[in-house]
């Protein structure tokens, strides 16, 4: 009844993702290698970090037109894992909410503080095609919402299915100045949807992280 | 491949087995049954369909009874051109030149029906047992009809009796899901007075088409349809119709394991109509016409019986109507009409009770500069308070080249009005959201920020004076472009070919955040489309007892601002799990739920020996879109397709002592269904239901 071009593209287009991570590693260590050779008496680089995390799980209470509370589930790019941390986190998730850690409290329950300088901006192409910071362009939580709130699509009924709005690539200002882009895969366990489409909330998203301080290329 | 066959043998199979002695015989018929073919849609004048500068269709009584089609919906879907789509909620809309049901008017005997439920106008409510034929006509007709008659206008016209005394028909028909329909026709005519009564029950158990869930596809329900209707010829240039008809219908209303209730409908309209033939050439309409249409559901949670939802609508129409008819001379008349709608609507989720009064006028000038042209020049005015008043022009020539060859051309603007949810929506989804009618963001705003709903005025993301204007009706232009060749007097070709360029298509804005994290929803005139494509048709009448018919439709139907978007490559796509990767400007597949390829063939067997007749239908349609997966908003080539399918339907009736007709057939003989193959999957074909073996008896008397 379904399409199959659907699924023989999801091969091929792994297949793609895959060659393009490994040819953008590929082009890191280039520039990094002549990099270093250029400015011998600075500091070594560090090598940009690109990563998946999965089934990150960001659990929440209430919503559906209830108020939402909850712990965020906070996670720092220079670790590259999630944190309990109050000050060392970069973003944190709850639900469909993403916060930085920079800016005011929108006004929900239990939003963690923000005790950076962090910020962000959603950007539309592939995850490759973002290539340069645009350092104008970040903005900040505040009381009016939140800067990654735009990030999916909300089928409505029958599923509800929350999926990542194709080409929005998230831009991040970690909490001490740094750089890094995301683009987020599912919202669902393991990639998949089940069939009540409730085994949401596991996030699972690839990520650049450019460690260098005032690097604003991903290259 | 299987289009590619039909395709073949609807076109080329007549123009190849011609025989020059067949034509003879059949002729006479041939061209009695042309001057039969008699419309009164397209120029609201009785004109011979042939004759027509208009692309427009008849559906006989004949077919309708030799196929056994017992509702509406059942035999558009048999047409060229035209396929009924589901809503979200159930309804059966029709789609025609790529219009969504919204966009074309469904009347009966020349007014109109209402009660859209979410713009779709459900055809599967009307019984089609009274019915003398079925008019279509195609592309923009808002010069005659106004709103609504963007696509083109369905006219139901009923069968009113020409001979004396007391007749009238039986007929129960029973099929597969325990489908029961019956008619009953009353008729009675005395001179000047003709008296006629129809009733109607359908009903079904409904049917399953998901195995892994114990929801019903379609649940049990049960209708009646009573009409009644008089005539009454004062003198022979004096004429009065008076007609009322009612709809009631219940269901079980099941949409979910945790929740049960039941819904219910109830239509009525009346009629009436009085006309006067003054001289030869001035003549008078007096028409006024009444609409109610009343739908309710609850829900109640099946675990505590505790209320989990209810909701109601009421709609009423009013229209009286005066129209005129000159006759300059033999080659030239004018018509002209003035009336008021009246219409409210009471409804949950609405601010108000609104209420709309348009008057309108219209005018048109029917010419035949020469006896090979014919000349149509329309226009009508609908004023509104509530929206932006329209304007609707029309325009459209028919030149007879040969005896055989013809040509046509139209063009004209349509509407339609904005509907009442457009304007008045107060509405506070499950999920926390909020959707405000156009003129009632003004007032609901401000009282949001007020109680808190919405935090302070930096949440309004769209300036509040953007709603002190009038919401356009979405609107279009249609052009049509059409030739017909008569080879030989027993076979007709048509070729029609179809734009309808339609902007101000209202969408859905953000208009605020609220405090609860959802938004604030109104509608705006943003989205430009097209829909274009060829319209073949053909019949041949092979010999009085042999007629074949083939139809074919050509269709692309795009939004224009997706175009540009996949243009300037702004339009992504990604697979679970995966990356975005950017679109190309051909993975752009067009509007959802439009098939590319539409064909039907037809073969009717007419045995006059054995009073029998016979037939097979097939209807084929190519594959279509109708999700969006990848949430990209668009549909591209990566999102779930529905396959293409073809539908074969058969028949055979005989008629036995002349007054009795048994009849048996199969609706689609090779069970296509659209079962859901895995847990992910959904069932997108909810209207076909499986094979269905019936039986009808019809006795007339």
């Amino acid at each position: 009844m379904k399409s199959k071009i659907h699924k023989n593209n999801f091969k091929t287009n792994s297949i793609m993702n895959k060659t393009l991570k490994l040819l953008s590693i590929l082009v890191i260590t280039i520039a990094f290698t002549s990099c270093s050779s250029d400015d011998d008496d600075s500091q070594p680089q560090l090598q940009i970090e690109a990563e998946t995390v999965s089934n990150l799980y960001a659990p929440q209470q209430g919503g559906q037109g209830q108020p939402v509370s909850g712990e965020f589930t906070k996670f720092n790019f220079s670790t590259g894992t999630t944190t309990t941390s109050d000050t060392e986190w970069d973003i944190a998730f709850r639900g469909t909410s993403i916060i930085i850690n920079g800016g005011t409290s929108s006004g929900t329950t239990d939003e963690a503080e923000r005790t950076g300088n962090g910020g962000a901006y959603i950007t539309t192409g592939t995850f490759a095609s973002v290539t340069e910071v645009e350092t104008g362009s970040f903005l900040q939580d505040s009381e009016t919402g939140h800067v990654l709130s735009n990030w999916y699509t909300y089928a409505g009924p029958p599923t509800h299915e929350i999926s990542p709005t194709p080409g929005k690539i998230l831009v991040i200002r970690t909490h001490d100045g740094k750089y890094a882009k995301v683009e987020i895969l599912s919202y669902y366990q393991d990639v998949q949807p089940n069939a009540e489409y409730n085994n949401y909330r596991y996030y699972t998203f690839n990520y650049v992280y450019q460690p260098n301080q005032g690097e604003t290329s991903f290259e | 491949m299987r289009f590619k066959s039909i395709f073949i043998i609807a076109v080329l199979f007549p123009l190849l087995c011609l025989s020059q002695q067949q034509v003879e015989k059949t002729k006479d018929t041939v061209l009695t049954q042309q001057l039969n073919e008699v419309v009164v849609t397209a120029t609201r004048t009785i004109r011979q369909l042939s004759s027509l500068p208009l692309p427009a269709q008849l559906i006989a009584r004949k077919e309708l009874k030799e196929t056994n089609r017992t509702r509406l919906n059942t035999i558009l879907n048999e047409q060229t051109g035209l396929i009924t789509v589901q809503n979200f909620i159930g309804g059966e809309g029709i789609q025609m030149q790529g219009l969504d049901s919204e966009y074309t008017l469904v009347l009966i005997d020349g007014v109109p029906l209402i009660g859209r439920s979410a713009g779709t106008l459900d055809l599967s409510r009307l019984s089609i047992g009274n019915i003398k034929q079925i008019e279509i006509v195609k592309g923009a007709s808002s010069s005659l009809y106004g709103s609504e008659a963007l696509g083109g206008v369905i006219n139901i016209i009923t069968e009113k009796s020409n001979k004396n005394g007391v007749h009238g028909n039986l007929m129960h028909r029973y099929g597969t899901f325990n489908e029961n329909e019956t008619n009953i026709n009353l008729d009675y005519k005395k001179e000047n007075v003709t008296l006629g009564a129809f009733v109607n029950r359908s009903s079904s158990d409904g049917y399953n088409l998901n195995n892994a869930t114990n929801i019903n596809t379609l649940d049990p329900y049960f209708n009646y349809t009573f009409n009644t209707r008089l005539n009454y010829n004062v003198t022979e240039n004096t004429k009065f119709l008076a007609s009322a008809r009612y709809f009631l219908q219940d269901s079980d209303y099941i949409p979910t394991s945790t929740e049960s209730g039941e819904s219910k409908t109830r239509e009525w309209n009346a009629h009436v109509k009085a006309n006067h033939k003054y001289n030869e050439k001035w003549s008078s309409y007096f028409e006024f016409y009444a609409s109610r249409y009343f739908a309710e559901d609850y829900l109640n949670n099946i675990e505590d019986n505790s209320q989990f939802s209810e909701s109601f609508y009421k709609e009423l129409l009013i229209r009286p109507e005066i129209r005129a008819a000159y006759k300059v001379n033999e080659k030239s008349s004018f018509i002209g009409g003035l009336g008021l709608d009246y219409e409210t609507l009471k409804r949950t989720d609405f601010s108000t009770t609104p209420k709309f009064t348009s008057p309108f006028v219209y005018f048109q000038y029917d010419t035949n500069p020469n006896e090979n042209l014919n000349i149509l020049l329309g226009a009508r005015f609908d004023g509104h308070n509530e929206y932006n008043s329209q304007f609707s022009p029309k325009a459209a020539f028919r030149y007879q080249i040969t005896d055989k060859l013809a040509a046509k051309g139209s063009m004209g603007y349509g509407f339609k009005a904005p509907d009442f949810r457009q304007l008045y929506f107060d509405l506070e989804g499950i999920a926390g959201y909020t959707i405000l009618g156009y003129n009632v963001v003004n007032t609901r705003v401000p009282e949001m920020l007020d109680s808190g709903e919405i935090e302070n005025e930096n949440d309004i993301v769209v300036p509040l004076s953007n709603f002190n204007g009038k919401l356009n009706p979405e609107n279009s232009i249609s052009y049509n472009f059409g030739v017909t060749h008569n080879p030989i007097s027993t076979l007709k070709l048509e070729v029609n070919f179809f734009r309808n360029d339609i902007k101000d298509l209202i969408d859905t804005q953000l208009v605020a955040n609220k405090t609860n994290g959802s938004g604030v929803y109104s509608y705006k005139n943003v989205k430009k489309a097209f829909t274009q494509g060829i319209e073949f048709n053909s019949s041949w009448r092979i010999s009085n007892s042999l007629k074949i018919a083939g139809g074919y439709q050509f269709l692309l139907a795009k939004d224009k601002d997706a175009i540009e978007a996949f243009k300037n490559g702004d339009a992504f796509a990604s697979n679970p799990g995966s990356g975005s990767f950017k679109l190309n400007e051909d993975d752009y597949f067009g509007l959802f739920n439009r098939s590319k390829h539409m064909a039907n063939f037809k073969i009717f067997y007419t045995n006059t020996q054995h009073n029998f007749n016979t037939n097979l239908r097939v209807n084929y349609r190519s594959k279509y879109g109708i999700l969006d997966t990848n949430s990209n908003t668009y549909l591209d080539r990566y999102d779930d397709f529905v396959e293409a399918y073809m539908l074969w339907n058969c028949a055979i009736n005989k008629t036995f002592k002349e007054k009795y007709e048994l009849g048996i057939g199969i609706d689609n003989i090779f069970d296509f269904t659209d079962e859901p193959t895995s847990n992910n999957d959904f069932t997108f074909i909810n209207n076909i239901p499986g094979r269905i073996f019936y039986a009808k008896l019809n006795i007339q008397f």
